[in-house]
Protein backbone atom coordinates (compact mmCIF):
# COMPACT_ATOMS: atom_id res chain seq x y z
CA UNK A 1 0.00 0.00 0.00
CA UNK A 2 1.21 3.30 -0.76
CA UNK A 3 1.61 5.29 2.54
CA UNK A 4 0.82 9.08 2.23
CA UNK A 5 2.67 11.62 3.92
CA UNK A 6 2.12 11.88 7.61
CA UNK A 7 -1.85 12.84 8.34
CA UNK A 8 -2.11 16.05 10.12
CA UNK A 9 -3.92 17.08 13.00
CA UNK A 10 -6.80 18.54 10.52
CA UNK A 11 -7.90 18.39 7.19
CA UNK A 12 -8.02 21.27 5.20
CA UNK A 13 -10.32 21.14 2.34
CA UNK A 14 -9.98 23.41 -1.19
CA UNK A 15 -11.77 26.24 0.13
CA UNK A 16 -9.57 26.34 3.02
CA UNK A 17 -11.61 25.21 5.49
CA UNK A 18 -9.29 23.10 8.38
CA UNK A 19 -11.48 20.66 10.46
CA UNK A 20 -9.85 18.81 12.92
CA UNK A 21 -9.69 15.14 12.99
CA UNK A 22 -10.69 14.93 16.05
CA UNK A 23 -13.82 17.01 15.54
CA UNK A 24 -17.72 15.76 15.65
CA UNK A 25 -19.87 16.62 12.56
CA UNK A 26 -23.55 15.23 12.47
CA UNK A 27 -25.11 15.47 9.20
CA UNK A 28 -21.95 16.69 7.64
CA UNK A 29 -24.68 17.10 4.03
CA UNK A 30 -26.40 19.58 6.21
CA UNK A 31 -23.55 21.92 7.93
CA UNK A 32 -22.20 24.27 5.14
CA UNK A 33 -19.02 25.99 5.39
CA UNK A 34 -17.87 29.40 3.72
CA UNK A 35 -14.54 28.61 3.45
CA UNK A 36 -11.12 29.52 5.81
CA UNK A 37 -12.62 28.08 8.68
CA UNK A 38 -11.38 26.57 11.23
CA UNK A 39 -12.66 23.72 13.30
CA UNK A 40 -10.70 22.41 16.25
CA UNK A 41 -10.59 19.16 18.20
CA UNK A 42 -13.80 18.49 20.23
CA UNK A 43 -16.22 20.68 18.69
CA UNK A 44 -19.97 19.45 17.90
CA UNK A 45 -22.05 20.19 15.49
CA UNK A 46 -25.49 19.20 14.68
CA UNK A 47 -26.43 18.61 11.53
CA UNK A 48 -28.54 16.32 11.70
CA UNK A 49 -31.19 18.49 13.25
CA UNK A 50 -32.95 19.87 10.10
CA UNK A 51 -36.06 21.78 9.65
CA UNK A 52 -39.35 19.35 9.90
CA UNK A 53 -41.20 21.72 8.17
CA UNK A 54 -40.94 23.29 4.42
CA UNK A 55 -39.83 26.74 5.06
CA UNK A 56 -42.95 29.61 3.79
CA UNK A 57 -40.47 31.69 1.83
CA UNK A 58 -38.80 29.13 -0.57
CA UNK A 59 -42.54 28.86 -2.17
CA UNK A 60 -41.34 28.96 -5.69
CA UNK A 61 -39.84 25.57 -7.07
CA UNK A 62 -36.55 23.96 -6.51
CA UNK A 63 -35.65 21.37 -3.96
CA UNK A 64 -35.69 22.55 -0.62
CA UNK A 65 -32.78 23.77 1.35
CA UNK A 66 -32.14 21.28 4.18
CA UNK A 67 -29.08 23.18 5.94
CA UNK A 68 -28.75 22.83 9.60
CA UNK A 69 -26.15 25.25 10.33
CA UNK A 70 -24.23 27.63 7.44
CA UNK A 71 -21.21 28.85 8.91
CA UNK A 72 -19.24 32.11 6.72
CA UNK A 73 -16.08 32.67 6.02
CA UNK A 74 -12.93 32.65 8.62
CA UNK A 75 -14.90 31.52 11.80
CA UNK A 76 -13.01 29.86 14.39
CA UNK A 77 -14.79 27.24 16.46
CA UNK A 78 -12.42 26.75 19.11
CA UNK A 79 -11.82 23.14 21.17
CA UNK A 80 -14.87 22.07 22.52
CA UNK A 81 -17.73 24.21 21.70
CA UNK A 82 -21.07 23.11 20.11
CA UNK A 83 -23.17 24.07 17.85
CA UNK A 84 -26.80 22.84 17.22
CA UNK A 85 -29.42 24.35 15.57
CA UNK A 86 -32.51 25.61 17.52
CA UNK A 87 -35.49 24.19 17.84
CA UNK A 88 -39.16 24.75 18.78
CA UNK A 89 -42.86 24.35 18.14
CA UNK A 90 -44.09 26.32 15.32
CA UNK A 91 -48.03 25.89 14.47
CA UNK A 92 -48.03 22.79 16.28
CA UNK A 93 -45.08 21.55 15.09
CA UNK A 94 -41.85 20.90 16.67
CA UNK A 95 -39.14 21.80 14.02
CA UNK A 96 -35.69 22.93 14.31
CA UNK A 97 -34.65 26.18 12.72
CA UNK A 98 -31.26 26.55 10.61
CA UNK A 99 -28.33 28.14 12.51
CA UNK A 100 -26.78 31.22 10.40
CA UNK A 101 -23.80 32.49 10.87
CA UNK A 102 -21.72 35.16 9.55
CA UNK A 103 -18.02 35.73 8.47
CA UNK A 104 -14.77 36.37 11.04
CA UNK A 105 -17.40 34.40 14.24
CA UNK A 106 -14.79 33.62 16.89
CA UNK A 107 -16.40 30.70 19.48
CA UNK A 108 -14.30 30.26 22.66
CA UNK A 109 -13.80 27.12 24.25
CA UNK A 110 -16.71 24.88 25.29
CA UNK A 111 -19.30 27.27 24.64
CA UNK A 112 -22.72 26.17 23.47
CA UNK A 113 -24.19 28.11 20.54
CA UNK A 114 -28.22 27.41 19.79
CA UNK A 115 -28.70 30.97 18.68
CA UNK A 116 -30.88 31.46 15.42
CA UNK A 117 -28.60 34.15 13.74
CA UNK A 118 -25.03 35.26 14.12
CA UNK A 119 -23.69 37.92 12.08
CA UNK A 120 -20.68 38.97 10.92
CA UNK A 121 -17.62 40.31 13.09
CA UNK A 122 -18.63 38.46 16.17
CA UNK A 123 -16.56 37.01 19.11
CA UNK A 124 -17.73 34.78 21.33
CA UNK A 125 -15.91 33.94 24.61
CA UNK A 126 -15.63 30.67 26.66
CA UNK A 127 -18.15 29.01 28.78
CA UNK A 128 -21.06 30.93 26.89
CA UNK A 129 -24.64 29.10 26.38
CA UNK A 130 -25.73 31.01 23.53
CA UNK A 131 -29.93 30.16 24.10
CA UNK A 132 -32.47 28.89 21.26
CA UNK A 133 -32.86 31.59 18.79
CA UNK A 134 -30.96 34.31 20.25
CA UNK A 135 -29.98 36.68 17.63
CA UNK A 136 -26.82 38.13 17.38
CA UNK A 137 -25.88 41.40 15.03
CA UNK A 138 -22.75 42.33 13.71
CA UNK A 139 -19.99 43.63 16.12
CA UNK A 140 -21.03 42.04 18.67
CA UNK A 141 -18.68 41.02 21.96
CA UNK A 142 -19.67 38.04 24.56
CA UNK A 143 -17.31 37.87 27.46
CA UNK A 144 -16.39 34.61 29.08
CA UNK A 145 -19.19 32.99 30.94
CA UNK A 146 -22.05 34.60 29.62
CA UNK A 147 -25.48 32.68 29.43
CA UNK A 148 -27.47 34.54 26.66
CA UNK A 149 -31.25 33.81 26.73
CA UNK A 150 -33.19 32.42 24.50
CA UNK A 151 -34.83 34.90 22.25
CA UNK A 152 -32.47 37.51 22.95
CA UNK A 153 -31.45 40.08 20.05
CA UNK A 154 -28.53 41.71 20.77
CA UNK A 155 -27.93 45.33 18.50
CA UNK A 156 -24.74 46.04 16.93
CA UNK A 157 -21.53 47.10 18.21
CA UNK A 158 -22.68 45.67 21.86
CA UNK A 159 -20.69 44.22 25.06
CA UNK A 160 -22.54 41.61 26.43
CA UNK A 161 -21.68 39.44 29.34
CA UNK A 162 -23.69 38.11 32.95
CA UNK A 163 -25.90 35.18 33.50
CA UNK A 164 -28.59 35.94 32.58
CA UNK A 165 -26.43 38.49 29.62
CA UNK A 166 -27.26 42.21 29.52
CA UNK A 167 -25.68 44.70 27.57
CA UNK A 168 -22.66 46.31 29.44
CA UNK A 169 -20.88 48.54 27.00
CA UNK A 170 -20.33 49.23 23.26
CA UNK A 171 -17.22 48.50 21.27
CA UNK A 172 -15.39 51.61 21.13
CA UNK A 173 -14.26 52.81 17.54
CA UNK A 174 -11.56 52.20 16.43
CA UNK A 175 -11.59 48.65 17.70
CA UNK A 176 -13.08 46.84 14.90
CA UNK A 177 -10.35 44.90 13.87
CA UNK A 178 -9.84 43.20 16.66
CA UNK A 179 -12.69 41.06 15.16
CA UNK A 180 -10.48 40.16 12.09
CA UNK A 181 -9.69 36.61 12.41
CA UNK A 182 -7.66 36.00 9.19
CA UNK A 183 -4.34 36.00 11.06
CA UNK A 184 -5.92 33.54 13.63
CA UNK A 185 -6.51 31.39 10.63
CA UNK A 186 -3.01 31.24 9.64
CA UNK A 187 -2.04 30.13 12.94
CA UNK A 188 -3.33 27.15 13.38
CA UNK A 189 -3.67 24.20 11.21
CA UNK A 190 -0.78 21.58 9.83
CA UNK A 191 1.69 24.31 8.58
CA UNK A 192 1.06 26.60 11.22
CA UNK A 193 2.48 29.92 10.30
CA UNK A 194 3.15 32.21 13.82
CA UNK A 195 1.20 35.34 14.35
CA UNK A 196 2.49 38.78 12.57
CA UNK A 197 3.98 40.93 15.72
CA UNK B 1 -14.67 -3.56 14.88
CA UNK B 2 -12.63 -4.04 11.28
CA UNK B 3 -15.77 -3.00 9.45
CA UNK B 4 -15.03 -2.66 5.65
CA UNK B 5 -15.23 1.08 4.71
CA UNK B 6 -18.33 1.05 2.82
CA UNK B 7 -17.70 4.73 2.46
CA UNK B 8 -14.56 5.00 1.17
CA UNK B 9 -13.73 9.03 2.07
CA UNK B 10 -13.49 10.99 5.40
CA UNK B 11 -13.40 8.31 7.78
CA UNK B 12 -11.94 10.88 10.01
CA UNK B 13 -15.00 13.07 10.30
CA UNK B 14 -16.76 10.86 13.13
CA UNK B 15 -13.74 9.50 15.06
CA UNK B 16 -14.47 6.43 16.86
CA UNK B 17 -15.77 6.14 20.23
CA UNK B 18 -13.90 5.45 22.63
CA UNK B 19 -16.00 2.60 24.29
CA UNK B 20 -13.36 2.08 27.49
CA UNK B 21 -14.40 -0.92 30.15
CA UNK B 22 -17.18 -3.04 30.23
CA UNK B 23 -20.72 -3.22 28.37
CA UNK B 24 -23.06 -2.68 30.86
CA UNK B 25 -26.38 -5.33 30.92
CA UNK B 26 -29.43 -3.17 29.49
CA UNK B 27 -32.64 -3.14 29.50
CA UNK B 28 -34.03 -1.23 26.88
CA UNK B 29 -37.63 -0.58 25.86
CA UNK B 30 -38.43 -1.21 22.11
CA UNK B 31 -39.56 2.39 21.37
CA UNK B 32 -36.45 3.86 22.36
CA UNK B 33 -34.05 6.06 20.08
CA UNK B 34 -30.58 5.91 21.01
CA UNK B 35 -27.97 7.16 18.53
CA UNK B 36 -25.47 5.21 17.93
CA UNK B 37 -22.40 7.22 19.03
CA UNK B 38 -24.22 7.09 22.86
CA UNK B 39 -21.73 6.06 25.35
CA UNK B 40 -22.26 2.92 27.63
CA UNK B 41 -19.92 1.85 29.69
CA UNK B 42 -19.94 0.42 33.44
CA UNK B 43 -20.84 -2.66 35.21
CA UNK B 44 -24.47 -1.99 36.32
CA UNK B 45 -27.70 -2.45 34.56
CA UNK B 46 -28.53 0.72 32.29
CA UNK B 47 -32.49 0.69 32.27
CA UNK B 48 -34.41 3.34 29.40
CA UNK B 49 -37.95 3.36 28.88
CA UNK B 50 -40.04 3.75 26.72
CA UNK B 51 -39.80 6.71 23.96
CA UNK B 52 -36.80 8.41 25.61
CA UNK B 53 -34.27 9.78 23.29
CA UNK B 54 -30.26 9.56 23.79
CA UNK B 55 -28.26 11.73 21.45
CA UNK B 56 -25.08 11.35 20.27
CA UNK B 57 -22.45 11.14 22.48
CA UNK B 58 -24.40 11.57 25.56
CA UNK B 59 -22.03 9.45 28.38
CA UNK B 60 -23.82 7.46 30.48
CA UNK B 61 -21.65 5.48 32.88
CA UNK B 62 -23.12 3.02 35.29
CA UNK B 63 -19.86 2.11 37.71
CA UNK B 64 -21.51 3.64 40.60
CA UNK B 65 -24.78 1.56 40.46
CA UNK B 66 -27.96 1.20 38.27
CA UNK B 67 -29.30 4.14 35.83
CA UNK B 68 -32.62 4.12 35.43
CA UNK B 69 -34.29 6.74 32.67
CA UNK B 70 -37.78 7.29 32.39
CA UNK B 71 -40.35 7.46 29.78
CA UNK B 72 -40.21 10.15 27.23
CA UNK B 73 -36.72 11.82 28.38
CA UNK B 74 -34.51 14.09 25.90
CA UNK B 75 -30.81 13.36 26.68
CA UNK B 76 -28.56 15.80 25.03
CA UNK B 77 -25.33 14.86 23.70
CA UNK B 78 -21.83 15.48 25.71
CA UNK B 79 -23.93 14.67 28.92
CA UNK B 80 -22.24 12.62 31.44
CA UNK B 81 -24.53 10.72 33.29
CA UNK B 82 -23.68 8.69 36.57
CA UNK B 83 -20.08 9.83 36.86
CA UNK B 84 -18.44 9.09 39.85
CA UNK B 85 -17.64 11.92 42.20
CA UNK B 86 -13.99 12.18 42.99
CA UNK B 87 -14.44 12.99 46.75
CA UNK B 88 -16.70 9.93 48.11
CA UNK B 89 -18.98 12.08 49.65
CA UNK B 90 -20.37 10.55 53.24
CA UNK B 91 -23.05 13.65 52.92
CA UNK B 92 -25.33 12.00 50.27
CA UNK B 93 -25.64 8.66 52.68
CA UNK B 94 -28.04 10.79 54.71
CA UNK B 95 -31.45 10.17 54.21
CA UNK B 96 -31.37 6.87 52.51
CA UNK B 97 -34.52 5.56 54.07
CA UNK B 98 -36.61 8.06 51.95
CA UNK B 99 -34.70 7.17 48.60
CA UNK B 100 -35.35 3.93 48.80
CA UNK B 101 -39.03 3.94 49.30
CA UNK B 102 -39.14 6.63 46.09
CA UNK B 103 -36.38 4.51 44.37
CA UNK B 104 -37.85 0.70 45.25
CA UNK B 105 -40.50 0.57 41.83
CA UNK B 106 -37.74 0.34 39.81
CA UNK B 107 -34.51 -0.98 41.66
CA UNK B 108 -35.70 -3.83 43.10
CA UNK B 109 -36.12 -6.34 39.94
CA UNK B 110 -33.99 -8.83 39.46
CA UNK B 111 -30.14 -8.86 40.20
CA UNK B 112 -30.56 -11.81 43.36
CA UNK B 113 -26.84 -13.47 42.41
CA UNK B 114 -24.75 -10.07 42.68
CA UNK B 115 -22.64 -10.35 45.69
CA UNK B 116 -22.37 -7.33 47.63
CA UNK B 117 -25.74 -5.81 46.81
CA UNK B 118 -25.62 -2.35 48.28
CA UNK B 119 -28.63 -0.14 48.53
CA UNK B 120 -26.84 2.14 45.62
CA UNK B 121 -27.04 -0.79 43.43
CA UNK B 122 -31.02 -1.34 44.03
CA UNK B 123 -31.99 2.36 43.91
CA UNK B 124 -29.98 2.92 41.14
CA UNK B 125 -27.23 5.57 40.74
CA UNK B 126 -28.96 7.87 39.32
CA UNK B 127 -32.73 7.90 38.34
CA UNK B 128 -34.57 10.21 35.54
CA UNK B 129 -38.14 11.02 35.79
CA UNK B 130 -40.02 10.81 32.97
CA UNK B 131 -40.50 14.03 30.81
CA UNK B 132 -36.85 15.17 31.66
CA UNK B 133 -34.54 16.80 29.86
CA UNK B 134 -31.03 16.56 30.25
CA UNK B 135 -29.39 19.53 28.25
CA UNK B 136 -25.79 19.84 26.60
CA UNK B 137 -22.68 19.00 28.53
CA UNK B 138 -24.73 18.42 31.47
CA UNK B 139 -22.83 16.39 34.51
CA UNK B 140 -25.03 13.89 36.70
CA UNK B 141 -22.97 12.66 39.59
CA UNK B 142 -23.72 8.69 40.68
CA UNK B 143 -24.84 7.73 44.01
CA UNK B 144 -28.49 7.54 44.64
CA UNK B 145 -28.58 10.66 42.64
CA UNK B 146 -32.67 11.55 41.83
CA UNK B 147 -34.61 13.58 39.29
CA UNK B 148 -37.87 13.90 39.40
CA UNK B 149 -40.41 13.93 36.47
CA UNK B 150 -40.67 16.83 33.88
CA UNK B 151 -37.16 18.51 34.89
CA UNK B 152 -35.66 20.55 32.45
CA UNK B 153 -31.36 20.33 33.28
CA UNK B 154 -30.03 23.73 31.85
CA UNK B 155 -26.91 23.27 29.67
CA UNK B 156 -23.78 22.65 31.44
CA UNK B 157 -25.22 22.55 34.78
CA UNK B 158 -23.54 19.89 37.33
CA UNK B 159 -25.53 17.57 39.68
CA UNK B 160 -24.35 16.04 42.41
CA UNK B 161 -24.09 13.12 44.24
CA UNK B 162 -27.06 11.99 46.31
CA UNK B 163 -28.85 15.04 45.25
CA UNK B 164 -33.15 14.98 45.00
CA UNK B 165 -34.13 17.01 42.23
CA UNK B 166 -38.06 17.54 42.82
CA UNK B 167 -40.51 17.36 40.17
CA UNK B 168 -40.86 19.87 37.20
CA UNK B 169 -38.11 21.66 38.25
CA UNK B 170 -36.50 24.23 35.75
CA UNK B 171 -32.26 24.76 35.81
CA UNK B 172 -31.17 27.23 34.26
CA UNK B 173 -27.35 26.83 32.15
CA UNK B 174 -24.68 26.62 34.55
CA UNK B 175 -26.39 25.87 37.72
CA UNK B 176 -24.94 23.75 40.43
CA UNK B 177 -26.57 21.70 42.55
CA UNK B 178 -24.19 20.25 45.93
CA UNK B 179 -24.12 16.63 46.58
CA UNK B 180 -26.95 15.71 48.60
CA UNK B 181 -29.33 18.83 48.46
CA UNK B 182 -32.94 18.36 48.36
CA UNK B 183 -34.70 20.46 45.43
CA UNK B 184 -38.98 20.50 46.16
CA UNK B 185 -40.80 20.50 43.45
CA UNK B 186 -41.41 23.16 41.05
CA UNK B 187 -37.86 25.23 41.63
CA UNK B 188 -36.61 27.32 39.16
CA UNK B 189 -32.82 27.28 39.97
CA UNK B 190 -30.56 30.35 38.66
CA UNK B 191 -26.86 30.01 37.79
CA UNK B 192 -26.04 32.85 40.28
CA UNK B 193 -27.51 30.47 43.24
CA UNK B 194 -31.27 32.63 42.97
CA UNK B 195 -34.58 29.92 43.57
CA UNK B 196 -38.55 30.42 42.81
CA UNK B 197 -40.96 28.96 42.80
CA UNK B 198 -42.50 27.93 39.35
CA UNK B 199 -46.31 28.90 39.56
CA UNK B 200 -47.01 28.94 35.70
CA UNK B 201 -48.64 25.63 35.67
CA UNK B 202 -47.59 24.83 31.93
CA UNK B 203 -46.83 21.33 32.81
CA UNK B 204 -49.17 19.41 30.24
CA UNK B 205 -47.89 21.55 27.99
CA UNK B 206 -44.39 21.21 28.54
CA UNK B 207 -45.12 17.16 28.28
CA UNK B 208 -46.88 18.17 24.96
CA UNK B 209 -44.13 19.88 23.62
CA UNK B 210 -42.14 17.51 24.89
CA UNK B 211 -43.53 14.48 23.10
CA UNK B 212 -43.66 16.61 19.67
CA UNK B 213 -40.06 16.90 19.85
CA UNK B 214 -39.96 13.53 20.74
CA UNK B 215 -41.63 12.55 17.34
CA UNK B 216 -39.53 14.56 15.70
CA UNK B 217 -36.62 13.48 16.63
CA UNK B 218 -37.08 9.56 16.06
CA UNK B 219 -37.12 10.82 12.70
CA UNK B 220 -34.03 12.62 12.98
CA UNK B 221 -31.49 10.79 14.92
CA UNK B 222 -30.67 7.02 13.55
CA UNK B 223 -31.52 4.83 16.39
CA UNK B 224 -29.07 1.19 16.40
CA UNK B 225 -30.20 0.21 20.20
CA UNK B 226 -28.60 -3.08 19.17
CA UNK B 227 -25.37 -2.08 19.16
CA UNK B 228 -25.16 -1.83 22.89
CA UNK B 229 -26.80 -5.40 23.29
Amino acid sequence: MSRKPPRGEYIETDTGNKVARKATLVGTQNIMLGGKTVIQQEVMIRGDLIRSLPSSSSSGGGPPSNTAVAIGRYCFLSRGCCLKPPGRLYKGVFTYMPLRMGDHVFVGQNTVVQAAQIGSHVNIGAQVVVGEFAIIKDFVRILDGSVVPANMVIPSFSIVAGQPAKVIGEVPEGGHDAFELRDLYKSVGNNPQPAPS
Amino acid sequence: MAAPSSSSKRHSILPAVSQAGPKPPIQFSSSLVIADSAILTGPHTITIRSESVIHPRARLESTAGRINIGRRCIVHERTHIGLVPSSSSSSSRNGKSSLVSKGSGLGVLGEAGEAPVSPSVLIGAVTLGDYVTVEVAVTIEGGETLIGDGTIVGVGSKIGAGATVGKHCTLTPHSVVAPGEVIPDFTVIYSNGARRKDRRGVVDLRNKGQARQIEVLRRMIPSNPAKFQ
